[in-house]
């Protein structure tokens, strides 16, 4: 006997493209939204959380990012993807909040998972000869995260959405509102602050 | 230079670490339930000053309120000279209103060729328009001619506008 299988519908917010999502959810359709939330809420979370170093910082702003996304839906244009327009939003709600909180830092970090201890890139790291060979992750973890937050809030954002999420420079120009040069010329000089920073972790 | 330091081979090793900095497992579970909650709650209004409201619509006018608030000298310095620049307009302009040569003004030609060709009367009340003690400065400066200067405050004095007294013939 065979089981039932279930068909998805086509017009579930799940099966939907983000365009329609968008469409709906500015005609006050709070399930397409909800889909919207679902689709990035990881990556939103991890951008903050990343330029904050702080778990509640992160979840809360957020949660705010995603709010005024919504109430400011009617002001979409769909000149860039939604996508691109949430991160912006982001980027600009974390920059203020960090302009507010200048100095007065408080680092809460989540925990590495299970599979960073096999990561074959970090493993490597830690096995070469580097001047700490005996530093664990967690050690390594805290270094890193203090370092970041000796950026300035716009090298460090360009770091996390390149070295850490993996977005592309034309993407992170669209998202920051500026040219690919200055994306381009921001990261190098980051990296060599935090190469800097980092000497006594990584080798030079 | 050596390779490593301008490829950061090693720093991008380590900031794969972060990529493993990563909330609980379910921790998402029920995270836009509650983002959803909010928004029915109102929220959506709530919180959303002016600035934020501007970076949303429109970036470049974010970009020019953003120099405001960080660097608040160039802007003060940038308004104290807008200032300074009005308050010498406005003090050469006023140094520069008695000295005028009345009789050059074209005004001043027109209302006496008109006076001279009215009669006597005219030519009196004309006198009177020009005369420098009257408080009427003539210039051919539209904003500040024609203004009485040394009534800013109270009623005005203006000899356009006169008032008549007299006395009754009887008495």
């Amino acid at each position: 006997m065979s089981e039932p299988t279930t068909v998805p519908d086509p017009n579930a917010p799940a099966g939907l493209l983000e365009g329609d999502l968008v469409r709906r959810a500015r005609r006050g359709d709070l399930t397409a939204y909800d889909e919207l939330v679902k689709r990035y809420q990881e990556r939103i979370y991890a951008t903050i959380y990343h330029m904050t170093s702080n778990h509640e910082d992160a979840n809360d702003l957020a949660q705010e990012s995603f709010i005024k996304a919504y109430s400011a839906l009617k002001s979409f244009k769909g000149g860039s993807s939604f996508y691109t327009w949430l991160y912006r939003i982001a980027i600009n709600k974390t920059i203020n909040f960090l302009k507010q909180r200048r100095n007065k830092h408080h680092i809460s970090l989540n925990d590495l998972d299970f599979n960073a201890e096999h990561d074959p890139d970090l493993v490597a790291l830690i096995s070469e000869k580097t001047p700490h060979r005996d530093v664990n992750l967690s050690e390594l973890q805290q270094k890193l995260n203090e370092a970041l937050l000796k950026l300035s809030e716009p090298h460090r954002m360009v770091v996390v959405l390149h070295d850490v999420q993996g977005v592309s420079h034309d993407e992170i120009a669209e998202m920051v509102g500026c040219n690919i040069g200055t994306v381009r010329s921001r990261l190098f000089y980051a990296r060599q602050q935090l190469q800097g920073y980092l000497a006594d972790y990584v080798k030079s | 230079m050596s390779d490593n330091k301008n490829n950061f081979r090693d720093l991008k090793r380590l900031l794969k670490l972060k990529q493993h900095e990563i909330p609980p497992p379910g921790y998402f579970n029920h995270w836009s339930g509650d983002v959803i909650s909010r928004i029915q709650a109102g929220e959506t209004g709530r919180g959303h000053s002016f600035l934020e409201q501007i970076q949303s619509d429109s970036p470049f006018a974010a970009a020019f309120l953003h120099l405001f608030v960080s660097r608040p000298g160039i802007v003060g310095a940038f308004a104290t000279s807008l200032c300074l620049l009005v308050l010498l307009g406005v003090l050469f302009a006023d140094r520069s209103e008695p000295g005028l040569p009345t009789s050059g003004s074209p005004l001043f030609a027109q209302s006496e060729a008109a006076a001279t060709e009215a009669g006597p009367t005219l030519v009196a009340s004309v006198d009177t328009l020009a005369a420098p003690d009257s408080g009427i400065t003539v210039s051919t400066n539209p904003i500040s001619s024609l203004q009485p200067v040394q009534t800013l405050f109270g009623s005005p004095q203006n000899p356009l506008f006169q008032q008549v007294n007299f006395t009754p013939a009887s008495q």
